[in-house]
C-alpha cells in the first residue's frame, strides 16, 4: 500500500476538523479528496505534507510511518493553489531550488562560500539535465530564464508542477491547483496533469471542490463532509452507487433527484402510480424509501400516459447540446437541498420544444435507480 | 453660438477651480513656512548677520561657505554626523528586524507585547534624554551599578563627560528610542509574506535561515530599504535628545550638523555661518529624500505588478 | 518536547526585549518615588516606595509643572486642529481630483515631510522676530503645524485612496456636493486614520523642543519639554522631583499612544512609510 491513513484525527483547539479517517491508496493511484469548503480536505492534505500535525493516528507512505517527520524528510512535493513561486527567482532557479535544498549544508549560509556552493550544484551536469528535461516536458524551455511575474497563469501552474516533478517525490500533493485558471485553461491542465500521472506514476493526492475534476482525474475519490468520509471508491462507484443521499446529491449536475417512494411487493409506489421493480432492485414490505434517479434517466411523455408521473414544467434551459428541464413535483414528496431547491430535474439532448407551463408525463428508468433509507439516508442494496 | 459656448464654460467654472480652492490654504502655508524660510536661509547664508541685531546684514557672498567648508572643526562635525547616522540606522534597522522576527509568531498576549514594545517610541525625546542622563550618572546612575554588580567595572564611568564614551552613550539612547518604530514597520511588512510561499520552501527542504533568505527577505526588502532611508533623514535632523544630553560636547564629540548649526546661531550668535550650515544640511537631506522618493516609487511599482 | 522548549525560550526572549523597552520609563517612576537619602545611598532601590508618593504633590508646588503642561497641551491641541483643518481638503484633492500642479504639490509635501526643522530654525527665528511671533504660543503652533501638516496630508491621502470611488459616485448621483461628500462620506470612512494623524500631530506639538527652546523666553509661556530640559545641569531641584515632572510629562503621551497605536501603525505604514 503506497499511502495509508490509520484513524487520523485532527482538532484545532476544541474544533474537530477530521473525525476519524482511515484510507488505503495503492501505488499508482490518483486520489482525489473531494468535498465542500470546510470539510477538512485541505487539512488532510496538509497533514500528509507535514504542514499540520496530526492530533492522533498514523500516516504511512510506502511502508514508512511519516506523521512525526518534518516536511522536508517526507519526500513529498506540494503544488499550492497560488502556485507559491519564489517571485525574485527565475523559473530555472525556482525549479532547481528543491534540488539545492536537498544538498544544503549549514555552511551554505556563509556568504560567498554558500553562494559558490549553490552555483556549483546548479551547474552540475545531471542537475542541469534534470531541469532541462523537466522544462521540456512541461513546455517551459523558452521561459526558463524569466521571472514568474512575466508568465501567464498556465505557465506559472506548469512551473509549480515542474518544481514538484524535479524532486522525483514519493507522492505529489496538490491543493486546488487549477482553481485560479480560467475555464478553458483548466480543462487543458486537467488533461495535462492526468497525462503526467500516467507518465510519472507514483501516488497523487489532489484536493478539489470541483466534482468534474474529481470524476475526470481521480482513480479513487474520497468524498468528505464535516471531517468524515462519506464514500471512498472509484469515480464510477461513486457516481453509480452513491453510499448515501449526500453523495448522491453532491455528484452529478444537475444532481440526482430524490423522490419519496414505497416498496410494495415487486412494485414501487410513487404517488398514486405503481411501477414494476427490476430483478436487481432491493425489496422491502411497505418500506418507505428515497428513490434516487439521475436527470438523464427521466424521459418525457404525455401527461395522461399510463405509468408516467404527471407534472408541470417550471423552467427550461437550453445549453446547446442538451436542455435542462425543471418540474413542479406537485403532490410528490422530494428531498430538499439546504437552499430549498425542490424541483425534479431532467435533461434532454438537443433543443427541447417544451416551454414552461406545459403539462407532461415523466417516465422513470428505474433500472438505473438507487434507493436510500428515508430516515438515515443510507443506501439500500 | 458663441454665447452658448460662453455660458457652458461659465457653468463649468466652479468645478474647475474647486481643486485649487481645496489646496490653496495648504499651498500658501507651505510657501510661507517652508519655501520662504528656505529662501531666507539662503539669503542669510550670504551675509554676515549677528543674532544681536538681525536687521543689520552685511553681504559677504559665498565667504560663509568657504569658512565653514574649510574649517577642520566642521569636518569633524560631518564625520560625527556620518558616524551617528550610520550607527543609528544600522542599529535601528538591525535591532528592529531582530525584534520583529522574534515577535512574529502566535502567542497569548501578542497584541499587548506589540503595543508595549512601542513605549520608547511614544516617550517624548526630552524625557528620554533626561532619564538617560540620570541612568548614565557617574556616581548614582543605574548603568554603573549594573556594571559593578556584574563585576565588569568597579570604577564609576563618567559616560556623558568622557569624550570617548559620550557618542556611544547618546547612540545607545537614540537606538533605544527608535528600534520600536523599525520593529513595528517590519512586523507589518512580515504580514505580507505569503504563508503558502513559506510552506513551499519548507516542503522544498529549506531550513529556517534558507526560508528567510528565499521567502521572507525578498518580501520585506523594499520596506527595509525605505525604512533605512527614513531613519537616515531622522538621524540627520535629530536635535532634542543630543542637545539635552550633551549640547554637542564633550569637546564636540557629539556635535552633529544640527547641533553645530544651533550652537553657531544661538551660542555664538552668528546667523550667517549658521545659515550656511543649514543650507548644506538641507542639501544633504534633499539628496537622501530623493533617493527615498525613487526607492518608494520603485517599491510601489513592484507591488503593483 | 523540543518544540515547546524553543517556544518557551522565545517567550523568554520577548519578555527580555519588553523589559528593555519599558525599563527607562519604569526607572523614571522608581526614581520619582525614592527618597533623596536612598537615591544617593550605595545601592539603588529597585521598586518604587509608595511612601514617597508625596513627591508628586511637591512637584506641583515647587515647579511650574501645571503651567508647562497647560502650555504644552495648548500647543499640541492647536497643532492638531490646524493641521487637520489644513490637510483634509488637499488630501482629498490629491487623491481624487486632477489639476495642474498636482505633482508639484505632492513633491512639495514629500520634500517638506523630510525637511529637518532644526535646519530651518535660523530663518524662522528671523521671520518670527519680524512678525512679533516670538514669545507667543500662536507662533509655536504655526511653526509646529508647518512640520506636522505634510505627514498628515500624506497619510490622509493614502487612506482616501483606499475608499472605493463607487461610494462617492453614488453620493454624487444623489446630488451631494464635493465638500458634502468629504464631510459626510469620506471623513467617517477614514475615522481610524483621522485618529492616527490627530495623534501624530498632537505628538509633534507635545514633544517639540527646538522651536519652543528658541522662540520662547517668557517663563509663563514655557512648555513642558523646555521646562524639563531646564532641570539638566541645575542642581537645586531634587532628582525625585525632576523625575516626577518627567513622568507626568511622559505618561499622557505613552498612554495616549498605546490607546490608538494600532491605527498609528496602520497609518504610518500605509501612508507615511510607503510614500
Amino acid at each position: 500500500m503506497a499511502l495509508r491513513f490509520q484513524n487520523i484525527k485532527k482538532k484545532f483547539g476544541d474544533l474537530t476538523v477530521i473525525r476519524d479517517i482511515s484510507l488505503d491508496v495503492g501505488d499508482d493511484d490518483f486520489l482525489v479528496l473531494l468535498g465542500p469548503s470546510g470539510c477538512g480536505k485541505s487539512t488532510l492534505l496538509r497533514m500528509i505534507a507535514g504542514l499540520e500535525e496530526v492530533t492522533s493516528g498514523e500516516i504511512h507512505l510506502n511502508g514508512r510511518q511519516v506523521e512525526h517527520l518534518p516536511p522536508s524528510d517526507r519526500n513529498m512535493a506540494f503544488v499550492f493553489q497560488s502556485y507559491a513561486l519564489y517571485p525574485h527567482m527565475t523559473v530555472r532557479r525556482n525549479i532547481t531550488f528543491p534540488l539545492i535544498m536537498r544538498e544544503h549544508k549549514w555552511w551554505f549560509h556563509i556568504p560567498l562560500v554558500g553562494y559558490l556552493a549553490k552555483r556549483r550544484i546548479e551547474t552540475k551536469p545531471d542537475i542541469r539535465e534534470l531541469v532541462s528535461i523537466t522544462a521540456e516536458t512541461l513546455g517551459l524551455t523558452q521561459v526558463l530564464d524569466k521571472h514568474p511575474r512575466t508568465l501567464s497563469g498556465g505557465q506559472r501552474q506548469r512551473v509549480a508542477l515542474g518544481r514538484a516533478m524535479v524532486r522525483q517525490p514519493a507522492a505529489f500533493l496538490m491543493d486546488e491547483p487549477l482553481s485560479n485558471l480560467d475555464a478553458k485553461l483548466r480543462t487543458a491542465m486537467r488533461a495535462e496533469i492526468t497525462r503526467l500521472h500516467h507518465r510519472l506514476g507514483g501516488t497523487f493526492v489532489y484536493v478539489t471542490h470541483d466534482q468534474v475534476e474529481a470524476m475526470t482525474m481521480g482513480t479513487k475519490i474520497a468524498l468528505l463532509r464535516g471531517g468524515d468520509i462519506q464514500q471512498f471508491g472509484t469515480p464510477r462507484e461513486i457516481y453509480e452507487r452513491p453510499a448515501n443521499t449526500y453523495v448522491a446529491r453532491f455528484i452529478g449536475t444537475p444532481p440526482m433527484n430524490l423522490i419519496e417512494a414505497q416498496f410494495q411487493g415487486d412494485s414501487l409506489r410513487i404517488g398514486d402510480r405503481l411501477l414494476p421493480l427490476p430483478e436487481t432492485a432491493p425489496r422491502g414490505d411497505d418500506r418507505k424509501v428515497w428513490l434516487g434517479i439521475r436527470p438523464d434517466a427521466i424521459s418525457l411523455t404525455t401527461a395522461d400516459a399510463a405509468d408516467a408521473l404527471p407534472v408541470r414544467v417550471t423552467l427550461v434551459e437550453h445549453a446547446g447540446a442538451e436542455s435542462l428541464l425543471a418540474f413542479d413535483p406537485g403532490s410528490l414528496r422530494v428531498a430538499r437541498d439546504e437552499d430549498g431547491q425542490s424541483d425534479i430535474m431532467a435533461t434532454q439532448s438537443g433543443y427541447s420544444g417544451i416551454v414552461a407551463g406545459d403539462r407532461v408525463g415523466l417516465t422513470l428508468d428505474i433500472a438505473q435507480a438507487s434507493y436510500f433509507d428515508i430516515d438515515s439516508g443510507l443506501r439500500i442494496d | 453660438m458663441r454665447n452658448s459656448v460662453k455660458i457652458q464654460t461659465r457653468r463649468k467654472d466652479p468645478a474647475r477651480f474647486l481643486p485649487y480652492a481645496f489646496i490653496a490654504p495648504l499651498a500658501a502655508y507651505l510657501l510661507i513656512f517652508h519655501a520662504y524660510p528656505l529662501m531666507q536661509e539662503f539669503i542669510l547664508s550670504t551675509t554676515y548677520t549677528s543674532l544681536l541685531d538681525p536687521s543689520l546684514r552685511e553681504f559677504v557672498g559665498l565667504d560663509n561657505y568657504r569658512d565653514v567648508l574649510g574649517d577642520p572643526e566642521f569636518h569633524k562635525v560631518l564625520r560625527i554626523t556620518a558616524i551617528y547616522t550610520v550607527i543609528c540606522v544600522s542599529g535601528g534597522v538591525g535591532l528592529g528586524l531582530l525584534v520583529a522576527l522574534l515577535l512574529d509568531f502566535n502567542f497569548r498576549g501578542r497584541g499587548l507585547a506589540r503595543a508595549l514594545i512601542t513605549i520608547p517610541w511614544a516617550a517624548p525625546p526630552v524625557a528620554v534624554a533626561l532619564i538617560f542622563i540620570w541612568m548614565y550618572n557617574a556616581q548614582f546612575g543605574i548603568f554603573n551599578d549594573i556594571l559593578s554588580g556584574l563585576g565588569i567595572s568597579a570604577e564609576p564611568i563618567n559616560w556623558l563627560d568622557d569624550p570617548q564614551r559620550a557618542l556611544p552613550a547618546v547612540l545607545f539612547a537614540t537606538i533605544w528610542q527608535i528600534f520600536p518604530f523599525s520593529s513595528v514597520v517590519i512586523l507589518s511588512a512580515l504580514q505580507g509574506v505569503q504563508s503558502e510561499l513559506r510552506e513551499a520552501a519548507i516542503i522544498d527542504g529549506a531550513d529556517k535561515l534558507s526560508v528567510f533568505k528565499a521567502v521572507v527577505w525578498p518580501t520585506i526588502r523594499p520596506t527595509v530599504a525605505i525604512l533605512a532611508l527614513l531613519l537616515t533623514v531622522w538621524s540627520l535632523r535629530r536635535f532634542d535628545v543630543i542637545w539635552v544630553m550633551t549640547q554637542g560636547g564633550p569637546l564636540g564629540e557629539t556635535n552633529t550638523l544640527v547641533i553645530d548649526l544651533y550652537r553657531r546661531a544661538f551660542v555664538y550668535l552668528d546667523l550667517g555661518h549658521a545659515a550656511a550650515v543649514g543650507v548644506i544640511g538641507v542639501c544633504i537631506a534633499l539628496v537622501v529624500t530623493f533617493i527615498y522618493f525613487w526607492l518608494s516609487a520603485r517599491a510601489d511599482r513592484a507591488a503593483g505588478k | 518536547m523540543n518544540r515547546s522548549w524553543a517556544f518557551h525560550f522565545r517567550i523568554l526572549a520577548v519578555l527580555a526585549v519588553l523589559g528593555i523597552a519599558a525599563f527607562p520609563v519604569y526607572w523614571m517612576a522608581v526614581t520619582s518615588m525614592t527618597s533623596s537619602e536612598e537615591l544617593f545611598a550605595g545601592s539603588p532601590r529597585l521598586l518604587p516606595d509608595p511612601a514617597q508618593i508625596g513627591t508628586y504633590a511637591r512637584a506641583l508646588v515647587s515647579t511650574p509643572l501645571l503651567t508647562w503642561l497647560g502650555n504644552s497641551l495648548i500647543i499640541a491641541l492647536g497643532t492638531t486642529a490646524l493641521s487637520l483643518l489644513l490637510a483634509i481638503l488637499p488630501a482629498y484633492a490629491l487623491s481624487r481630483m486632477s489639476f495642474r500642479g498636482k505633482l508639484l504639490l505632492a513633491l512639495g509635501l514629500f520634500v517638506t515631510q523630510m525637511l529637518p526643522e532644526a535646519m530651518l530654525v535660523v530663518p524662522l527665528y528671523d521671520i518670527f522676530s519680524r512678525f512679533a511671533l516670538l514669545d507667543s504660543l500662536t507662533g509655536l503652533i504655526l511653526a509646529n503645524t508647518a512640520f506636522a501638516v505634510p505627514v498628515v496630508t500624506w497619510i490622509l491621502k493614502g487612506a482616501i485612496d483606499g475608499i472605493p470611488t463607487e461610494i462617492e459616485e453614488a453620493a454624487r448621483i444623489d446630488g451631494c456636493s464635493r465638500v458634502g461628500i468629504v464631510l459626510t462620506i469620506v471623513l467617517p470612512l477614514i475615522a481610524p486614520t483621522l485618529a492616527a494623524v490627530a495623534v501624530i500631530a498632537f505628538f509633534q506639538g507635545w514633544n517639540e523642543y527646538v522651536f519652543a527652546q528658541t522662540f520662547i523666553s517668557d517663563e509663563s509661556l514655557k512648555v513642558a519639554s523646555v521646562g524639563l530640559a531646564s532641570f539638566v545641569g541645575e542642581l537645586s531641584t531634587p532628582m525625585d522631583t525632576v523625575m516626577a515632572v518627567g513622568l507626568t510629562y511622559t505618561l499622557p503621551a505613552v498612554v495616549f499612544y498605546l490607546l490608538v497605536q494600532r491605527y498609528i501603525v496602520a497609518g504610518m505604514t500605509s501612508g507615511g512609510v510607503k510614500g
